[in-house]
């Protein structure tokens, strides 16, 4: 029984870990920006695919397969990069315009992203081949659990920390907190508003790519991948609060548990059970678990 | 043949890629071009258009891709030799997406390009729609691998110009075939298929069969992930806490190698049997680090590396190899026989002579035409469903690829395996003498 609950728990958490890096991308751009970023998951699929190829050189070029985690997380977060080519080339151009247009315009790199990709890397999945078993597996109460996966759920909570630290506690965080309160008031105050939205969408972009080069020794990169992700990633902001990073943690913890619980019990339940919670603070608590913006 | 209606939503692709076919056109040309230099007595035939409708986004875009490049081949290969009757095939490529766009290109195909025939479909969910299409618009159409089943019942039972693949279901008959012969004692099953006609159908295929062969066997856990899923432990989690004996998995995309990757981090085929009726399709993602030996492996109906397999296949393999680096999975059997067969008929309707048959000519002819395809011989059944083999096996890593393949190799034919024309499936296999 208690193997059970391990493995449960843990697979809810695993997927807990790569949500909330695109759900905290998601947030830390509407919070600072007020832009709803439906691109998330596509620089989530993104980081993949760039993740693959990198690993790929690395191997190719006979680097220690017990450090490709290096590789892959700096091409995760290199790739972030191409969030400052789409904020300066593309957002920069709306944000005086009504919210649609910024919807529907990172609709459009949703699209433009899938083809980009498939054009780039072909339509087959690709995949790390062995690379998820190279650290091995731990026994934790009966359960078999893959090392691999363990990294990944705390590397997804040093990063927790570290965007906590960022906001709270530098001077950085400061500004893009003033600007997330009131735009107007952080410009009269001489704060480059530009360079504020480029460094934002830079982070949450590279929030995204990182999640998504992490997660792929697990799985398999598919040009589709993104929007199954983001679905997920919309429950979890509107459970945590739209805009707030601590509703990101809890709700892709939310969210994570109690996907794997229902897979485990009522497998039918799956996402009813998901949009159930999501009803339930809309209607009781309509700005989220931690929201300060209305919903 | 998989019903993919929920798996494209599709209005963001509903424009296909003009330029690829714009270039395949001019690439087409080309050839075409190229032939009336080597062969002026065939330059006067004025080339015969053959309509392609090819998935190209989302999920099945690889068996898309895998049925395109094995028509190219085709085309390549019947062009060098001559073409049909001495005119050169000229392919004109549309894409596959939704039904209603797919319905739009199929009948520009017909009435603009007017093609001499169309090829391709794959998604149930679209070739449901292309059925009473192609009968109305009166010109043959070969799917390759899409059926105009709803559900495992057919819709349409005796059609005039409508070609279709085989049956939905086989694959998991075949696999409900096998499993008693290759895992003796199992009591207890669970399966996992995605969440759409396809996965439903074959699971409910194989727990009928598998019943027939053991009666007291128990479907103790199933699960059905949407498409596109590439998270699987939870999944993983409650498989183990079933505790069957065996897994049933009818995965065919990414997906089956993403499962196969988390189900070996956890260790679960240690404990457990797997029967993978689909994931041949993607077979070379199956790496040897993380797929186990002694799995039962389906190919669909072809194996690229049949020991038995003709110096055709051969040859395909090898081209394949070259041109893509990849080997080729089985969508490439059922174009090449669509493509081969349709040559066939239209040989056999002109009777010997040069003169280009009537549409309807050519549809009598390939009702009963037997080929040589690339798994060997395939044919079509009087009712225009296709007949031929499925190869499926026990997962080995003996062999010089760094995936794995199948021995021993179990080639079981649509004959044994499929319903016969106008039977109902659960009444059929309720039928069988065992």
């Amino acid at each position: 029984m208690s193997q059970h609950v391990v493995n449960v728990l843990l697979s809810g958490v695993f997927h807990a870990s790569i949500l909330f890096l695109v759900a905290a991308g998601l947030q830390v751009i509407f919070g600072v920006q007020k832009i709803f970023n439906l691109a998330c998951g596509s620089f989530y699929a993104l980081g993949a695919y760039v993740g693959v190829s990198a690993v790929g050189w690395y191997t190719a070029a006979g680097g220690p397969p017990a450090l490709f985690i290096v590789p892959l997380a700096l091409a995760g977060l290199a790739v972030g990069a191409v969030g400052l080519v789409v904020e300066r080339g593309l957002l920069s151009f709306v944000y005086e315009r009504d919210e649609t247009f910024q919807l529907l315009l990172t609709f459009a790199v949703v699209l433009m992203m899938e083809d980009a990709i498939r054009l780039t890397w072909g339509t087959a999945p690709r995949s790390t081949a062995g690379l998820y078993l190279v650290y091995g597996q731990t026994h934790l109460l009966g359960a078999t659990v893959p090392v691999y996966n363990l990294i990944v759920i705390a590397a997804s909570l040093a990063i927790a920390v570290a965007i906590g630290w960022l906001l709270t506690r530098t001077t950085f965080g400061r500004i893009v907190r003033a600007t997330a309160d009131n735009r107007e008031m952080a410009a009269a105050l001489g704060v480059d508003l530009r360079r504020v939205y480029a460094k934002v969408f830079t982070l949450g972009t590279a929030l995204g790519t990182l999640g998504g080069a992490l997660v792929i020794p697990a799985t398999a990169a598919m040009s589709e991948m993104g929007i199954e992700l983001i679905v997920e990633a919309f429950a979890v902001v509107v459970i945590g609060g739209l805009g707030s990073m601590r509703g990101a943690f809890v709700g892709a913890l939310v969210v994570g548990i109690l996907r794997s619980i229902a897979i485990s019990t009522y497998p039918e339940l799956e996402m009813l059970l998901i949009y159930l919670i999501v009803i339930t603070v809309l209607v009781l608590r309509p700005r989220g678990l931690f929201g300060g913006a209305a919903v | 043949m998989r019903h993919l209606s929920q798996a494209t939503p599709d209005p963001l692709r509903a424009q296909g890629p003009r330029h690829n076919r714009r270039q395949f056109l001019g690439l087409a040309a080309a050839s075409a071009a190229l032939r009336f230099d080597v062969a002026p007595a065939q330059a006067q035939g004025e080339p015969v258009k053959l309509g392609v409708v090819a998935i190209r986004a989302g999920i099945a875009a690889p068996v898309g891709a895998a049925g395109l490049r094995a028509t190219e081949w085709w085309a390549e290969r019947v062009n060098k030799a001559g073409g049909i009757l001495g005119r050169p095939v000229q392919l004109v490529v549309e894409e596959e997406s939704n039904p209603k766009d797919t319905v739009e290109r199929y009948r520009k195909l017909v009435l603009q390009d007017k093609v001499e025939a169309v090829l391709g479909g794959i998604s149930t969910g679209v070739t449901l729609a292309l059925g009473p299409v192609a009968e109305d618009l009166a010109t043959p159409w070969l799917s390759w691998d899409g059926t105009t089943q709803k559900g495992v019942e057919e819709t349409m039972p005796n059609p005039k110009w409508a070609f279709k693949s085989v049956d939905n279901e086989v694959e998991a008959i075949v696999a409900g075939i096998l499993t008693p012969k290759y895992f003796k004692g199992i009591k207890t099953v669970a399966g996992i298929g995605n969440d759409y006609s396809y996965g439903h159908d074959c699971w409910q295929s194989y727990q009928a069969v598998l019943k027939r062969y053991v009666p007291d066997v128990k479907f103790v856990l199933e699960l059905f992930p949407k498409l596109g899923v590439t998270d699987f432990t939870s999944h993983i989690a409650a498989i183990q806490q079933s505790k069957a004996d065996l897994l049933m998995c009818s995965f065919w995309s990414g997906d089956a190698t993403i499962i196969m990757k988390q189900a070996a981090a956890v260790g679960l085929f240690k404990t457990m049997k797997g029967v993978f009726t689909t994931a041949g399709g993607v077979h070379d993602s199956l790496k040897k680090e993380f797929t186990p030996e002694g799995l039962l492996l389906g190919y669909n109906t072809m194996y690229f590396d049949d020991p038995k397999g003709s110096p055709l296949l051969k040859q395909f393999v090898r081209e394949y190899k070259t041109k893509h680096n990849e080997y080729p999975p089985y969508e490439c059997d059922h174009a090449f026989f669509n493509a081969e067969s349709y040559k066939a008929a239209v040989e056999k309707a002109a009777r010997g002579g040069r003169q280009w048959p009537e549409k309807a000519a050519v549809v009598k002819a390939l009702e009963g035409l037997e080929v040589e395809s690339l798994s060997g011989r395939r044919s079509w059944r009087e009712d225009h469903v296709q007949m031929c083999n499925f190869y499926q096996g026990i997962t080995t890593h003996k062999n010089s690829y760094d995936f794995v393949t199948i021995s021993p190799v179990e080639v079981v034919s649509t004959k044994q395996a499929m319903k016969p024309a106008g039977a109902k499936l659960f009444d059929w296999i309720n039928g069988w003498k065992i």
